[in-house]
């Protein structure tokens, strides 16, 4: 029998019981061995077939420079608008859970609205179509508006993100609420707290621990939606990945490159999610 | 002008309609006496969980007047300052629930300032060392700090019961506070609330644990359908009883 560190004989367990535990570990052991060579597989693979393409190695190396000048944009759309979008989130399932008719079925509305349009088409809006609502308002007298209507490419991005990521979150939060116990709501409630206070201090900071998984998937997402902006001329990551390739007529290697940059942020986001979420959870009977 | 003898509860005529056909309190009538402690008994689903709760408006009662302290609520009526007049019954009466309900977030500490800080706006050092006495009341000193998910039920609810102190009730209502305790938790929960009779505390509690019902409570009032069966002092009730029903009852329980 091959040696095992943690079963002992003389631990009081049966000699059957250890032959079995040995197996599950060797097992275990085996399987962790197999994925890491499974994953090797796959990465040599992977650059096989870059070397095969006989892709510009030289030319990437150049270039990267040049496309990582981008990412101050792509991070700074992707921060300001995941923070419209949680605000916009919070509110909205307020909204989606009041009893208030008005503030109801404007967040319902919102929410289905946003999610059954492509954010494509919701970008442009932004960008494209609302400089003509500025000017249909300057012919009923409004003059001057239309100045306010027409966005900068940085802030109709940003806008065009966080209103569409907030309807989804809004969902994400809504569910969040409604996950925690009735009965939590009831014993603050017999404490005589107010309908906010008790959202504020009881609900919400639970919800919260609910919330943060699936609003860092949203984050992650939204960081690779961020090259949307590209498309209204906005230096960022892969507007220069774009560029560039067409240019030298070497997309291949420009998007390889961008798209390796945006795994390796989002490799990074996903580690950062994982801690945050250890964190959350301290008081959880679960994680103990 | 309130008497020194007037009720600390009084029910009148309170009614709960689910449903057209779930008539879950009929025109139930009830008065506590300041310090008394009462023990509801009765099979489940006869309402007297709904009862209990519609005494400080977890349940909106769908006909019938609540007065609590003196602060009368009339079922259904339509007044801006009714919900206020809702939180200050809240204020004044303790409530503890089968689950216990705690803040899973909060330490037993928090748990129990929760109350005084948030709803009663004290300063956190006064609410601090009056929940310090309760918890050396209450034996739970050294789970201070702990979450209560590291807590067995029997310490979670005696922590529950230390949160409602915390706001100084003038009645404590319990939702069948040891239902949900391992049998050997029981003891030390029944112990606590017959401390708190003990020092004159109005107790309403829905609860089938016996030594509680038989020993400690004042009066014991039987509930089947909604309304009452039978009422009167424990020996009367459990050796005595008048109603078939309270015997077919008791000898379930007993």
């Amino acid at each position: 029998m091959k040696a095992d560190t943690n079963i002992s004989e003389g631990s009081g367990i049966p000699a059957e019981a250890r032959k079995t535990l040995t197996q599950i570990e060797t097992d275990r052991a085996a399987y962790k061995r197999k994925l890491i060579i499974s994953f090797i597989i796959l990465a040599i693979a992977m650059v096989t077939v870059l070397i095969v393409l006989k892709l510009d190695f030289k030319f990437m190396k150049n270039q990267l420079p040049f496309i990582f000048a981008g990412m101050g944009y792509t991070l700074f759309v992707s921060f300001m608008a995941i923070s419209l979008a949680c605000f916009l989130a919070v509110v909205g399932a307020l909204g989606r859970l009041s009893k208030n008719p008005v503030f109801n079925s404007i967040a319902s509305s919102y929410v289905s609205l946003i999610r059954g349009t492509p954010l494509l088409v919701q970008v442009y809006m932004w960008y494209l179509a609302l400089p003509q609502i500025g000017k249909a308002l300057e012919g009923y007298g409004f003059t001057g508006i239309q100045a306010y209507f027409t966005l900068p490419a940085l802030t109709a991005g940003i806008l065009a993100l966080g209103v569409c990521y907030g309807a989804y979150m809004t969902e994400t939060v809504r569910a969040g609420i409604q996950s925690i116990d009735p009965g939590q709501t009831e014993a603050a409630n017999a404490l005589g707290m107010t309908r906010s206070q008790t959202m504020k201090r009881i609900i919400f900071p639970q919800a919260l621990r609910v919330i943060i998984p699936p609003v860092s998937n949203e984050f992650i997402a939204m960081v690779k939606d961020s090259s949307l902006v590209s498309l209204m001329g906005v230096w960022e990551l892969s507007y220069r990945a774009i560029k560039m390739g067409r240019r030298h007529f070497q997309s291949l290697e420009m998007l390889i490159t961008v798209a390796l940059i945006y795994w390796m942020m989002c490799i990074l986001l996903q580690y950062f999610q994982e801690k945050l979420e250890t964190h959350m959870a301290r008081g959880d009977r679960s994680i103990r | 002008m309130m008497e020194n003898d007037s009720p600390m509860v009084k029910i009148s005529n309170i009614h709960k309609v689910f449903h057209p056909d779930m008539h879950v309190l009929c025109g139930i009538d009830l008065e506590v006496k300041k310090g008394e402690t009462v023990a509801i008994l009765g099979a489940s689903g006869s309402g007297k969980s709904t009862l209990l709760r519609c005494i400080n408006f977890l349940e909106e009662p769908t006909a019938g007047t609540v007065e609590v302290d003196g602060i009368v609520i009339e079922a259904g009526e339509n007044d801006k300052l009714r919900n206020g007049r809702i939180r200050d019954i809240r204020k004044r009466t303790g409530m503890c629930f089968q689950a216990f309900n705690l803040f899973p977030h909060m330490t037993v500490l928090e748990n129990i300032i929760e109350g005084p800080v948030t709803v009663l706006h004290q300063k956190k050092e006064a609410a601090v060392s009056y929940a310090e006495q309760l918890l050396q009341w209450i034996g739970l000193s050294e789970k201070r700090d702990e979450h209560p998910s590291r807590l067995s039920g029997g310490q979670q609810q005696r922590v529950a019961i230390a949160r409602s102190l915390a706001m100084k009730p003038k009645v404590m209502l319990f939702d069948e506070p040891t239902s949900a305790l391992d049998p050997e938790l029981v003891g030390e929960v029944v112990e606590v609330m017959e401390r708190l009779a003990k020092e004159g505390m109005t107790i309403i509690a829905v609860t089938h644990e016996l030594h509680f019902a038989r020993d400690v409570a004042d009066r014991i009032l039987i509930m089947d359908n909604g309304n009452w069966v039978e009422q009167g002092p424990p020996e009367k009730i459990f050796n005595n009883p008048e109603q078939e029903r309270t015997r077919q009852f008791l000898a379930h329980i007993l």
